[in-house]
């Protein structure tokens, strides 16, 4: 009985709608990428099921070089913000000095600021650094994250201050303690940011188009936003094959990764 | 750094054997750059894509070409997004001093790009007498959006307009003759009508009303015999009664007539729509002609739009625009670049790869574009149309007044106000935004 009322509830209904919603632009994409173009928008089953899709918009850009390229700037993204962001969360949730809930609370603010309204600026700075069409120029204004240091911080308060003392007591100093005591216990925290990160950064479009100039920087957003077309329409069965192409390592990730990416983002949020 | 390697060279020198050695080493390397910099020059060019194909690798060739034969110029071409896309970033790279030397960018860009100071106007660049006849040696029309306060901003490149698409099939399935396209505003209802009553699953036409509502509209007004905006930039006549007309005639189509679907079209998929029969008309760029041809499995036609009053339609896509912030050298190497891109033979090359119009009268006169229209005559209605057409909208503040025209039309054509409350409001508030220009 208790079973049967499960199944029929309204957070089970109403999950598995918000689930078919969601997972349904996916689905077409498949759809649209695997058959022949006049059967990009007729769902008849028996239609053949060919590739040409994914060779063609292979074809029309150096999809290769941007998959490297994409890999390299969200690994280098990844690791800085991972240092920078363990440092400063490690100084605001363990050290007193002076004015450093200005500090904390400026850096808070800087979570409300779109990205986008600092793209000229941004510009600016990278065009002085002579960084402009380069992976790390494409990285360098991700790498001190507000969001990142804030969660940190966040864990590394909850860690018990015994164990801190404990490992003072062992011997250890500011900077092994953080590397044996704090880092291991925010594993969990490292691995949703991370995720959070990396998607991002892979998917992120219009920085990285006004930052890079030619084929060995840019990364595989830039090359997708070829197939858009907005002034003949768009060719749905190429731009699905493009797209699946694209997020294939990320939901690779996903599906061989699901049980960690759920407890970490669960761990995080519940701290 | 140049200027460091000579302090370098001194303390050295001091303790060192091989002065001379080092000093030829010096002279040599900074002849080289001098030589460098006075016999090659660098251009960065800014291109978006706004129709299907693999179009980066056309241009990718067309620069090739010109690099062969400019061996002294060396041309970067980069791919940068839609229209909208391109202007971010060349303002972001102008504004960081260090701005690309020319770009395409969209055609209505002109007075946001004025405003900016960020272009020059190519009669500042113009010497020779045959340099000002190359000025004029485009289709007018095509000019509109490229000329203001008497001076040209913008050289055509990627350009269109609008024009029917009709499946000659569905037409014979339905007792008309294909060879006759609706030539007026009450033979498109007719023939719809016609069209609807004798196959089930078919509209007689589709205009899209999402994407470029305002462009569509403006072939509607044209045909109505009025224009959107003057030639300033300053005035809009969104209230003006013919355009009001012309609005209700858009929306009846699909309220009154029910040869259209009511409500809003989708620009993205109307192509679609169209090969796959369930619309034996549509409305669309002639940017679409490559795809349209390749992909069709029925008899299809291409025809002028239909007229009201007269026949008009807004002409449509990039110019190339040169940089204010580039040096002499550079200006003068980015002019040879663009007299390339839009010569005869390139223009009919450009053409036949994309379907875009060739810009001037001159490229139909090249063999190959002769030849590819006599197979295929569709590719001539554009050029013919632009006897009849007229500028895109665009003024000050283009966005914002072009997102007013927008939210107007759909809101008239989904029945959320009538026409004329829709337009008279837009015009209000666009008359607000470009009081200070005037």
């Amino acid at each position: 009985m208790k079973d049967q009322i499960r199944i029929f509830s309204i957070e089970t209904i109403s999950s598995w709608f918000l689930g078919i919603i969601w997972i349904s632009p996916l689905l077409y994409a498949f759809w649209a990428a695997f058959h022949p173009q006049e059967y990009s928008t007729n769902f008849d089953l028996t239609a053949p099921i060919v590739l040409d899709n994914f060779i063609e918009a292979w074809s029309y850009a150096p999809f290769s070089r941007y998959f490297l390229n994409t890999f390299l700037i969200v690994t280098f993204i990844l690791l800085v913000q991972f240092v920078i962001c363990t440092l400063a969360a490690y100084a605001f949730a363990r050290f007193e000095f002076f004015g450093n809930k200005i500090l904390f609370y400026l850096i808070l603010i800087q979570l409300m600021v779109v990205p986008e309204v600092l793209i000229v600026e941004n510009y600016k700075i990278m065009s002085q650094l002579n960084l402009v069409d380069s992976i790390i120029g494409v990285g360098l204004p991700y790498v001190a994250s507000a969001f990142g240091i804030f969660l940190l911080r966040q864990t590394f308060k909850s860690v018990p201050k015994e164990l801190e003392e404990a490992a003072r007591v062992e011997g250890c100093k500011i900077f092994s303690i953080l590397m044996r005591v704090y880092v291991p216990l925010a594993k969990p925290t490292y691995l949703a940011y991370g995720l959070v990160s990396v998607s991002y950064h892979w998917n992120n479009f219009l920085w990285p188009l006004v930052i890079t100039n030619s084929v060995e920087t840019r990364p595989l957003t830039v090359g997708l936003a070829i197939f858009g077309a907005p002034e003949s329409g768009v060719n749905w069965s190429i731009i699905s094959a493009g797209t699946l192409l694209s997020v294939s390592p990320l939901l690779l990730g996903f599906i061989l990764f699901q049980r960690q990416f759920i407890q970490s983002f669960m761990y995080a949020g519940i701290k | 750094m140049e200027h460091l390697v000579p302090n370098n060279l001194n303390r050295r020198s001091v303790m060192n054997v091989n002065k001379i050695y080092k000093n030829t080493l010096v002279l040599i390397s900074i002849f080289l750059g001098y030589f460098s910099y006075a016999f090659g020059i660098e251009l960065n060019m800014y291109y978006p894509v706004a129709v299907g194909g693999p179009l980066t690798k056309i241009v990718d060739g067309m620069v090739a070409e010109f690099e062969k034969q400019n061996p002294d110029v060396k041309v970067n071409a980069i791919y940068a997004g839609n229209y909208n896309d391109a202007r971010i970033k060349a303002l972001a790279a102008l504004k960081s001093g260090k701005p690309a030397q020319l770009s395409v960018m969209f055609s209505i860009d002109i007075y946001e790009l004025i405003e900016q100071d960020a272009i020059v106007p190519f009669d500042d660049l113009v010497n020779t007498y045959e340099e000002k006849a190359w000025l004029y040696s485009f289709y007018p029309t095509l000019m509109e959006n490229g000329v203001t306060d008497g001076k040209v901003w913008g050289i055509p490149f990627q350009r269109s307009t609008i024009v029917m698409y009709y499946n000659k099939d569905i037409f014979r399935k339905s007792g008309l003759n294909p060879d006759q396209p609706p030539q007026n505003w009450n033979e498109l209802v007719d023939y719809g009508k016609q069209i609807v009553s004798k196959n089930s699953n078919t509209w007689g036409v589709m205009i899209p009303s999402t994407g470029y509502p305002y462009w569509m509209f403006g072939a509607l007004t044209m045909q109505n015999n009025q224009v959107l905006m003057n030639g300033d930039g300053n005035e809009t006549y969104f209230n003006h009664p013919s355009v009001v007309e012309a609005l209700q005639f858009w929306k009846d189509l699909g309220s009154k007539h029910n040869v259209m679907p009511s409500g809003t079209i989708e620009w993205g998929t109307l192509r679609k729509n169209f090969l796959e029969g369930k619309t034996a008309i549509m409305w669309h760029s002639t940017g679409n002609l490559t795809t349209v041809k390749k992909n069709a499995k029925f008899d299809f036609g291409v025809a002028m739009l239909p007229e009201s009053k007269r026949r008009g339609t807004p002409t449509g896509g990039g110019n190339f625009y040169i940089f204010k912030q580039s040096s002499d050298e550079e200006k003068k190497a980015s002019m040879r670049l663009i007299k390339f891109m839009t010569s005869p033979e390139q223009a009919a090359h450009w053409s036949m790869a994309t379907g875009y119009m060739g810009v001037s009268p001159s490229s139909y006169q090249t063999e190959a574009l002769r030849n590819y229209v006599k197979d295929f005559p569709p590719a001539v209605v554009a050029r013919d149309q632009l006897n009849y057409a007229t500028a895109e909208l665009s003024t000050f503040q283009t966005g914002r007044v072009r997102k007013l025209l927008d939210d107007a039309i759909q809101s008239a054509l989904t029945g959320n106000e009538s026409p004329k409350q829709a337009l008279e409001k837009a015009q209000k508030s666009a008359e607000r935004l470009l009081r200070r220009y005037q």
